[in-house]
């Protein structure tokens, strides 16, 4: 429940420090379907908790996320978007490892990625406790999931 | 440090112990280019000295083979199984990078796998990464062991 708080709170900070973007919870979810027109930017987690971060955003979004990043109009998925969706997982990263350990040092966070696809299942393959959150942007929904080991 | 190499006798270690199977080995790729087209794609973070991402890319064909000799059986479809059996593959290659890391005095920390699955999808890193990549044959089929690192500062 904490780190549910905690999840919600940092994206928020990024969303309206980095992009600009008041965003809603709409739903907390326990797993998602497979994602569709999706870009997802992904972190793992490594030291005294082991997991993955991820951010899923649909195109559109990610789109306007990195035009308003880059002060530029971009019209498709390219690298430019990759970057900033990785750099936001790397971000939400930062900030969530501090909720996990006192001042985050005893987690290590990995090099960010990210997949794009028309539909693509994203699942985690050890038994993990999942906290997925949706926010709405008034402009489009978007999740972030976190699975941590058991 | 050759962290092509590590990558190829790590892998080779794993698919001789655990599937029995000696594996072709192509030429470690650095930087980009090289891309295998991946229909499932098992993903692993590496953290501390080293902050990197493994990944295994298969085409559907050969994530069955590799499932079906893990198994012991015939494999039908991209199912649970075949997730698990190339999750684990990543795991234990990241497990034979840990070590050849320390014998290079670099400690790592590793997360869990995450394994992708899609008809089309396409994965990226952050720029400015150091990228090596190996592809491997086996029985005539070709996968991606891909590693992007650079230091922690």
């Amino acid at each position: 429940m904490e780190i549910q708080g905690k999840m919600i709170e940092a994206t928020r900070e990024i969303f309206s420090s980095m992009v600009m973007m008041d965003i809603e919870v709409n739903e907390v979810m326990e797993d998602h379907g497979p994602l569709n027109d999706t870009i997802t930017g992904m972190i793992g987690l490594a030291g005294t908790h082991k997991g993955v971060l991820a951010i899923h955003l649909p195109y559109s979004l990610a789109m306007a996320i990195t035009s308003s990043f880059l002060v530029m109009d971009v019209k498709e998925i390219n690298e430019d978007v990759h970057d900033a969706v990785g750099e936001i997982a790397n971000m939400l990263g930062g900030n969530v490892k501090t909720i996990l350990s006192e001042k985050g040092r005893d987690i290590d966070l990995s090099l960010p990625s990210t997949i794009s696809g028309s539909q693509y299942s994203f699942q985690s393959d050890k038994a993990v406790d999942k906290v997925i959150i949706e926010f709405d942007t008034g402009n489009g929904t978007f999740m972030v999931e976190m699975d941590l080991e058991k | 440090m050759n962290v092509g190499q590590a990558i190829i006798d790590g892998t080779r270690e794993v698919f001789t112990t655990m599937l029995m199977v000696e594996l072709e080995t192509g030429d470690p790729i650095e930087g980009q280019g090289g891309d295998v087209q991946a229909n499932i794609t098992s993903m692993l973070g590496l953290g501390k000295d080293i902050r990197g991402m493994l990944a295994v890319h298969c085409p559907e064909n050969v994530a069955k083979e590799i499932t079906g000799t893990f198994l012991g059986m015939e494999v039908q479809e991209l199912d649970g199984d075949v997730k698990d059996a190339i999750g684990e593959i990543a795991n234990m290659v990241a497990g034979n990078l840990k070590i050849f890391f320390q014998e290079n005095g670099q400690d790592i920390e590793l997360a869990i796998p995450t394994t992708v699955v899609g008809d089309s999808f396409h994965t990226s890193g952050m720029s400015g990464a150091t990228r090596v990549a190996v592809p491997f044959t086996m029985n005539g089929s070709t996968f991606l062991i891909e590693l992007k690192y650079m230091n922690a500062t």
